[in-house]
């Protein structure tokens, strides 16, 4: 039987303008006790597609959420001030959280970009290379930072942005969501590096374009449960990122799927 | 230093249609909030009180729901809403709604600074902040884009002019219209964000702010929308970079810099 941190659960934080406020913190703190009951990793992903969310440490602290050790990872990319940026990392490591996902992130005019200077380097420009140099040098040995790999991005430019990222002190990869299998994924376990593949439990591909950056479109209709297990067949030593989970009806299916019993 | 900050709810797509009838922003089923240029105002208020002591009140006049917009400011750390709303209100324009401001102003008592953003992104008139300096006929600076000296008495401020920009300084009290590059205003934090949403706020009627019959609404209203046309399609355009890589990306990233983009 495989660990059930095999699974983590991606949970997405509420947005700044949503209506009803409480009502959505309420389900954001239940969907993360139940995975985090279950066993399941969670990830908290910042601001995605730009969209003013809160940040997972404000979550974990408001709703007083427990942080079991090695079970959360919160996702921190460029798009904050730096004093907000140094503050999530010193609040997820007073809070005992040592996963975190560097990512370069999606901005927008509401939120501020990291400037090489505030990071005390000469660069115009920050992406996650920077965010793990920052963390490795700021705060040592205190987190497992990961990074993000795109296989959707010309294979060259991205696997140089990787070798960048793994040099800075990354020390696993996160996919973009995977749909079948992508030659990409053999070269990436090929590094000895632990590698995270996304699944994109959503049926709506249209949503997982806007994600990645170009037009994803397979030529049956697209089965979210069916992938995944197609998935951990191929590569059953890697954890899946489970993006868009449907709590109600795939969330139950998951300890099925652990039991290798739907992989047959 | 008692600081008001007047803010505006607007709808926030980049497509709104007109109605046919009224000439007017058809604004329901819209996704709104606030004026773009309204955050960099709330931002500079919350900068001043921190730097020199005082309040910041947030003031909003529009519908029941323009409450939400006041709700995002004091989300980011205004210390009062005042939301200015009555059925008499509908279809001012922007001398009106300048009158109407005024006198929120004048009832709120001792306001030492009035922040504006330099416009709405709906009606793109940028006259309102200027008209509430009429009204009140005090000093004001518009296309604020630093501020760079304040005290309890004064305030000196640079202005975006075509043609470069020129420093002023300004006896309070006085109002200014802020531009973006003023500042990064503050993203809200959780408890800041539930707290405002618990706040309570006032709310004040043309019976509060004794308004004339005949200078709110309509009936105060001199701008008369003749025609509406939608702009024509900007039309996109591919630009070939020549040269090396190296001679590429810089004349890219300085095309990017003429447009403001980076």
């Amino acid at each position: 039987m495989r660990r059930p941190k095999t699974f983590n659960i991606e949970i997405l934080s509420p947005k700044q303008n949503v209506d009803d406020l409480e009502a959505a913190l309420r389900v954001f703190a239940e969907k993360y006790e139940q995975a985090l009951t279950a066993g399941y990793g969670i990830c908290i992903p910042d601001n995605p597609l730009g969209k003013l969310a809160f940040h997972g440490v404000e979550l974990i602290e408001e709703l007083s959420l427990p942080a079991a050790e090695g079970q959360v990872s919160l996702h921190l990319n460029t798009f904050h001030s730096f004093s907000d940026f140094h503050s999530i990392l010193q609040r997820t490591a007073n809070l005992g959280i040592d996963d975190v996902l560097a990512i370069s992130g999606d901005g927008s005019q509401r939120l501020p970009k990291l400037r090489g200077r505030d990071l005390g380097i000469e660069v115009e420009s920050v992406t996650s290379v920077e965010l793990v140099e920052y963390i490795r040098r700021e705060f040592p040995g205190v987190f497992k930072v990961g990074v993000a790999y795109n296989p959707y991005e010309p294979e060259a430019d991205e696997w140089e942005k990787l070798e960048r990222k793994l040099a800075a002190g990354a020390e696993y990869i996160t996919t973009q969501p995977i749909i079948d299998d992508h030659p990409h994924l053999t070269r990436l376990l090929d590094l000895g590096v632990e590698v995270v593949i996304e699944a994109w439990m959503s049926k709506k591909l249209h949503l997982l374009s806007d994600c990645v950056g170009y037009e994803i479109s397979p030529e049956k209709p697209y089965d979210p449960v069916g992938n995944l297990r197609t998935l951990m067949k191929r590569y059953p030593q890697c954890d899946y990122y489970l993006a868009i989970l449907g709590f109600k009806t795939q969330f139950p299916i998951l300890p099925g799927l652990l039991n290798n019993e739907a992989l047959t | 230093m008692n600081i008001v900050v007047c803010v505006k709810q607007v709808p926030l797509v980049g497509e709104v249609s007109i109605d046919p009838d009224t000439k007017r922003l058809r604004r329901e089923g819209v996704e709104s909030g606030m004026n773009p240029f309204d955050l960099y105002a709330v931002e500079e208020g919350l900068r001043i009180r921190e730097r020199i002591g005082g309040r910041v009140t947030v003031m909003s006049m529009g519908p029941g729901s323009a409450e939400k917009t006041i709700r995002e400011a004091l989300a980011m750390g205004a210390d009062h809403g005042i939301l200015l709303s009555d059925p008499a209100f509908a279809g001012s324009d922007t001398w009106a709604t300048s009158y109407i401001l005024t006198k929120a102003i004048r009832r709120f008592g001792q306001v030492d600074l009035v922040l504006c953003g330099k416009q709405a992104v709906d009606g793109d008139t940028a006259q309102v902040g200027p008209g509430i300096a009429a009204h009140l006929d005090w000093p004001h600076v518009a296309c604020v884009f630093e501020a760079v000296n304040c005290d309890n008495s004064r305030i000196l401020v640079k202005r975006m002019q075509e043609t470069g920009h020129s420093e002023v300084e300004l006896q309070l009290p006085a109002l200014l219209t802020v531009v973006k590059d003023l500042n990064q205003p503050r993203v809200p934090t959780l408890k800041r964000c539930r707290a405002a949403r618990a706040a309570q706020l006032e709310i004040w009627s043309s019976r509060e702010l004794a308004t004339t019959e005949g200078g709110i609404g309509l009936a105060g209203s001199p701008t008369r929308v003749v025609t509406t046309a939608p702009p024509p399609p900007r039309s996109g355009r591919t630009v070939c970079l020549a040269g090396t890589a190296q001679e590429s990306a810089r004349a890219l990233l300085q095309e990017l810099r003429m447009r403001s983009m980076i």
